[in-house]
This record gives structure tokens, sequence and C-alpha cells, in this order.
């Protein structure tokens, strides 16, 4: 019982150090992901910017 | 000024935005906790950013056709809306997957993202709305409104982070953050700005072209107002 209670008391203690003391390794793909996405749309919508445009009058030279 | 807008405005668009993004993903540091992941932040803020600024504009311009009925008001709210959905959505994929290593999860029901899928609901329905009514006088008007309320919702989404405990950070500020971190991360800002006012201005086009040929042609309006006189019963603008 002692002893668990030391061990707690050393958890506690060193806790706020802890905090904020992790960091994420790797992760490339989400960035990739993240990227890779956000063209795709920026492309698909450029697209159908271009598909949607306004057709010059067919009479407009006449 | 065409051919600028034509070509120039996207080239200077995807030179800053290729510029900002290999400033965040291959020269600022990683991020002290998040490491290499914090990087999604040079795409994410800036879709977000502009986003609410085309939310914005819509807000502004649906207060301005009511004020004064105009084709080119009307236009701009169908542009900036339709510009403001396809970035938020984009912001919010981007957000989902940078929470997924930070947070655990892909989604939460927290304030933010909570805010930001109404948003994003709201303003889908903004343009439901534009397709559903025939009449582009009742159009304007009811979408008008509509977007205004839905604008209450943009302070909410901006601020949900401060006002209530949210999953989602508050607000870095160029104090908090490396500076290498803040330029790279403004560089791409500014290059998604430019894009978006290259998209806004395309879709305007478009936009003002279907309001000309829907007033311009009587068999375009409801049989009513065709009657009434065509294409000169329009009071807008």
């Amino acid at each position: 019982m002692m002893m668990l209670s030391t061990q707690w008391l050393w958890l506690l203690a060193a806790a706020p150090g802890q905090v904020g003391s992790g960091r994420i390794v790797g992760g490339w793909g989400y960035v990739w992901a993240c990227y890779g996405i956000t063209v795709a749309m920026l492309v698909l919508y450029a697209v159908s910017l271009w598909a949607r445009r306004p057709k010059a009058p067919t009479d407009a030279k006449e | 000024m065409g051919k600028f807008i034509k070509w120039g405005l996207p080239a200077l668009a995807l030179a800053v935005l290729a510029a900002g993004w290999w400033l965040g993903l291959a020269w600022a540091p990683p991020d002290r906790e998040m490491g290499d992941v914090q990087r999604i932040m040079y795409v994410h803020v800036p879709l977000q950013w502009v986003a609410m600024v085309a939310m914005a504009i819509n807000f502004v311009v649906a207060i301005g056709y009511l004020m004064k009925a105009s084709w080119k008001l009307d236009a701009t709210a169908e542009a900036s809306a339709e510009i403001g959905l396809v970035l938020g959505t984009a912001g919010m994929i981007t957000g989902a997957i940078w929470g997924r290593p930070t947070w655990g999860v892909y989604w939460s029901w927290d304030p933010r993202l909570t805010s930001q899928a109404i948003m994003l609901v709201t303003y889908t329905g903004y343009l439901v709305l534009r397709r559903f009514v025939e009449d582009p006088e009742k159009r304007a008007t009811w979408s008008a409104v509509v977007a205004i309320i839905g604008a209450i919702n943009l302070p909410i989404v901006w601020f949900s982070v401060r006002w209530w405990r949210s999953l989602h950070q508050v607000q870095s500020t160029p104090k908090t953050v490396d500076p290498e971190m803040t330029l790279a991360l403004r560089v791409s800002a500014f290059g998604m700005l430019f894009l978006t006012i290259w998209f806004l201005v395309q879709r305007y086009r478009q936009a003002l072209a279907e309001r000309q040929a829907e007033v311009a042609l009587p068999d375009a309006l409801p049989s009513d107002l065709a009657a009434a006189g065509g294409a000169n019963s329009s009071r807008v603008a």
C-alpha cells in the first residue's frame, strides 16, 4: 500500500513536466492527403468554372 | 485589366500559393508537439480564412441587394456563396484529417466543428434555394434574406474556440508561433486569396450572364411575369 502511494506521488510530481512534452512522429501521409485533396478540389472547381463559362452568342459576329 | 484577370491573376495566385506551400512543407520548422503534421496548417487555415471572407462578402452583398436591388449584387452573392462552400468544405476535410493524428478522431461534435458544419449546411441550403426558385427577383430577395440569417453563424464559428471549451485550439498569433511559420502561413493565405478572387470574378461573370439571359428571355420567367411584360417587367437594375 505504501509502495503504491509513493508511486502515485511520484507520478503527480512528474506530471506537470510531462504535459506537452510528447511529440507526434511521422504523419506525412496525413499532410500529403490534405494537400492532395485540396489541389484536387481546386482543380475540379476550376474545371467546373471553365465548363460553365458564358458562351458567346453565335450571331455575335454577324 | 481583362488580360490580367484572365491569365495574370491565376498565374500569380498559383505562384504565390506554391511558394507558400513550399515554405510550409520544406522551410518552416516542425511544430514542437505536432511535429510535421502541423504543416497541414498551411493549407487548412488559408482555406478557412478565404471561405469566411467569401461568406462575409455574401452577407454584405445580400444586405446591399435588399437596400438597392441589382443583378450585379445578386450575381456576386451567388458566386461568393458557392466559392465559400467549396473552400469551406475543403477546409473542413483538411481539418478532419488533421484531427486524426492530433486528437485521435476525424470528427468530434465540439463547438467549432459543429458550428462549421452548420455553416456549410446553411450555404448548401442557400444554393439549393437558388436552384428551386424560378423567378429571378424572388430568388434574389429570398436568398438575400437566407444569406443574412446564415451569416449570424459566421462570428459563432470564428469565436467558438474562445467562447466555449473546444477541442479545437484557439487562433494562433504571430506572437505565439515561430516567425518562419508566420511567413509561410501569410504567403499561403495570400496565394489562396488571389485564387479565390479569380474564382469569384469568373463565377460572378457566369452568374451575371445567367441573370441577364433570364431577364432578357420572357420564356425563362414565370408565366405571370412574362404575360405582364416579360423582359421589361424586371424592377432590378
